[in-house]
């Protein structure tokens, strides 16, 4: 096999583990970092009404009185892959505690959706709603995935993330939980 | 006496230039992708190889057709990151306001809505379509100090194997700051 040949099949085996993981690159991954920025003043929160995995409508008005994450992701970006693990622990430490999280999947299907979750340690039981046409991105103002809202009871943003964080990290659920109390 | 106290000035002033900014270069072992990234003002910005294969496999993954994708995956692509770890306050970009140097000769970056609109056909599934756009590197952010960052996809729009250097452009509170990396390669 001449240097050529091994290269081009190096190659393909690589494109065939990135197709099937769906990551594009794992090289050079910067550190997440566990920082929330706090909006002063508070904004409204804009309106969210979407479908679950459950075909059920959540609407984010009906959560009023509660603390509630809201981050948009997509199974193709490396960093929402990576801050998942950690939302659902934020979750499981929270869900107690006054506080909802949303995960808003853009553009993809239940079934990829799904599947993906299976992939995901611990894997997320918050639920996960589906924005088909991405027409909540820019209502939210987001300009690149992940972003991650925190909303206050009185539906007011409070907090924003943009790229992936540690959401299980210590600082970030103490913040979280001292908003619902 | 005099020229060796010039000396030590200049290179006092030399070493003061950069001291608060680094361009380092790694090579990955097992796929031989080349990374460029360089720390600046409290910034950090790099860009990774992305092969033609890589970006054809992720794009038809996502409902594009290789015929669809092909021009895009042939255009020099990186997975470009940019964080703000501890700029003197937010940054705000434009990646359209970047400069692309070839040659001595400077132009700016191919936007995204430019690549949506070269990509958007009768055939073209929109759900591929959006993957696209949201894969692809922010055309404007915002980044708080502390960690704020992206991690997209940007096209060069050069031919395989050229060399360039990068001016990324940001500001703060509307007074500019720069950085360029140097000697970027597109993949053969």
């Amino acid at each position: 096999m001449s240097g050529k040949q091994s290269s081009r099949i190096r190659t393909l085996l690589l494109v065939l583990t990135l197709s099937l993981s769906g990551v594009t690159l794992a090289a050079e991954i910067p550190p997440l970092t566990h920082k929330l920025t706090a909006l002063n003043p508070p904004i409204n929160a804009p309106s969210l009404r979407l479908k679950n995995m459950d075909d059920e409508i959540v609407d984010i008005k009906d959560l009023k009185g509660k603390v509630v994450v809201v981050n948009f992701w997509a199974t193709w970006c490396p960093p929402c892959r990576r801050e998942m693990g950690s939302l659902e622990r934020l979750h499981l430490a929270t869900k107690d505690k006054n506080v909802v999280i949303l995960a808003v999947n853009i553009g993809e299907d239940v079934d990829t959706v799904f599947s993906f979750m299976g992939q995901v340690d611990p894997s997320p039981s918050f639920p996960i709603l589906f924005d088909l046409e991405a027409h909540s991105m820019k209502l939210w103002k987001v300009h690149g995935l992940p972003t991650t809202y925190v909303i206050n009871p009185e539906g007011k943003i409070v907090y924003r993330a943009i790229g992936g964080r540690e959401f299980d990290h210590p600082d970030i659920q103490k913040t979280v939980i001292d908003l619902g109390n | 006496m005099k020229n060796i106290i010039t000396a030590l000035v200049l290179g006092l002033f030399s070493l003061s230039c950069y001291a608060n900014t680094s361009q380092s270069y790694t090579i990955d072992s097992v796929t031989g992708v080349e990374t460029w990234k360089i720390y600046s003002q409290g910034v950090n910005f790099s860009l990774t190889q992305i092969l033609p294969e890589q970006a054809q496999a992720f794009y038809v993954n996502r409902g594009f057709t290789l015929k669809q994708i092909k021009p895009y995956s042939s255009s020099c692509v990186y997975m470009a990151v940019l964080r703000n770890d501890n700029a003197p306050g937010t940054i705000h970009f434009e990646s359209n306001k970047w400069s692309v140097f070839v040659n001595g000769q400077s132009r700016l970056l191919t936007s995204v809505d430019n690549w949506v609109q070269q990509l958007t056909t009768s055939t073209t599934k929109k759900s591929a379509l959006i993957a696209f756009r949201w894969a692809q590197f922010p055309p404007e952010q915002e980044y708080e100090p502390g960690g704020d960052w992206n991690q997209g996809m940007l096209s060069i729009g050069l031919a395989p194997g050229s060399q360039f250097d990068i001016v990324a452009r940001w500001d703060i509170d509307g007074k500019p700051y720069n950085v360029k990396l140097r000697g970027v390669r597109c993949v053969r």
